[in-house]
């Protein structure tokens, strides 16, 4: 009996650490140890229910071993500060003054078309439509709006880690010359820009590795 | 907060009771099923046994397993089920050489199995 417990246990911290080290992509509005607790709890109660040879009490005890787990995680939450941060993390400031924070996207192995699309789901289609943008501990997406913020059509990425998404430039009319001297207007190559996206109108925001934000003009067919 | 902290330490305190508890219970049953198997081992070796020997400790098995089902996995109480059997059979039949060997292999099996539920290192992993 004690075994299960102290395997449940084994099981429950080895999770929780993995779910951490995956950072707040896998996580999906969840505290990292909920979601260790909804991954296990529904296979420890149905392997005894349906597996005849082991006795129920062993299902019985895992569970009560995740409830134990569970209040202590809760209570070293509410008691001791460090420890939140160890069992649930931070919350990660995706995007600043000046655009956005790579090294905090990769820490929580995620991209820049991974907060693009984060920030549709939360209302904003442009990467100046907010001031700050920051990845909670739970995986949900917040945001200080940009009170000047302009979207009125959506932005196609061009440019993203330093990858040119050909079949974007072709729907925005651009040619590859033009994004070449365009980069090369901003003395950028591909590799070194982190972001570049441009709306319909031909607005566009352009961010190199190091630096500041830019927003700029380019001309764009404005067919979509 | 402190009706939480109560519940929390109410389950632990009576999950390491009835972890006692249950440990103390299942080694208790198979030691004494040892012993059985035990005298029943010198009673073949002496060729003195005889089918109410075999079924004496069969029946102390029986009564035993249906306790036991509540704690130990069922494949392994199946498994002293098929050895005690075979063992009956060859005692029936005046097969001795063959019972001791039987009776050796259930020897380890209620030695073994108490050890297979022991808070060890080798049984976390």
């Amino acid at each position: 009996m004690a075994l299960i417990f102290i395997r449940t246990t084994v099981i429950f911290i080895t999770l929780l650490f993995i779910m951490r080290l995956m950072g707040k992509s896998q996580i999906g509005e969840m505290q990292p140890f909920e979601f260790v607790i909804t991954l296990v709890i529904a296979e420890l109660a149905c392997i005894p229910m349906a597996d005849t040879s082991i006795p129920l009490l062993y299902g019985i005890i895992a569970i009560i071993a995740i409830f134990v787990l569970h209040q202590i995680v809760w209570l070293l939450d509410l008691w001791f500060k460090p420890m939140k941060t160890v069992i649930c993390g931070t919350p990660s400031i995706v995007i600043n003054r000046n655009g956005i924070v790579e090294r905090e996207l990769r820490k929580n192995n995620l991209d820049v078309s991974d907060l693009i699309e984060s920030m549709r789901t939360a209302g904003y289609f442009a990467l100046d439509d907010v001031y700050y943008g920051l990845y909670e501990a739970n995986g949900s997406f917040s945001a200080l709006e940009n009170p000047d913020k302009s979207t009125s059509s959506l932005s196609l990425t061009l440019i993203e880690s330093g990858t040119v998404d050909t079949k974007n430039l072709k729907k925005a009319g651009i040619e590859r010359e033009t994004l070449d001297g365009f980069l090369k207007e901003q003395n950028a190559k591909p590799k070194q820009v982190v972001v570049l996206t441009v709306n319909s109108e031909g607005r566009v925001y352009f961010q190199k590795k190091g630096e500041k934000y830019k927003i700029l003009k380019l001309e764009v067919n404005g067919q979509w | 907060m402190v009706k939480s902290v109560i519940y929390t330490l109410t389950a632990i305190v009576l999950c390491l009771v009835l972890f006692i508890c249950v440990e103390l219970y299942v080694d208790k049953q198979f030691e004494d099923f040892s012993a059985a198997v035990d005298t029943l081992y010198k009673k073949v070796e002496d060729e003195t046994a005889n089918r109410e020997d075999g079924y004496a400790v069969k029946e102390m098995w029986l009564d035993k397993k249906s306790k036991l089902h509540v704690f130990v996995p069922h494949n392994d109480i199946s498994y002293v089920d098929y050895w005690l059997n075979e063992t009956c059979g060859l005692i029936y039949i005046g097969d001795y050489e063959g019972a001791l060997c039987k009776l050796e292999v259930l020897k380890e099996i209620a030695d073994a199995l108490p050890g297979s539920y022991a808070v060890r290192l080798e049984n976390i992993f």
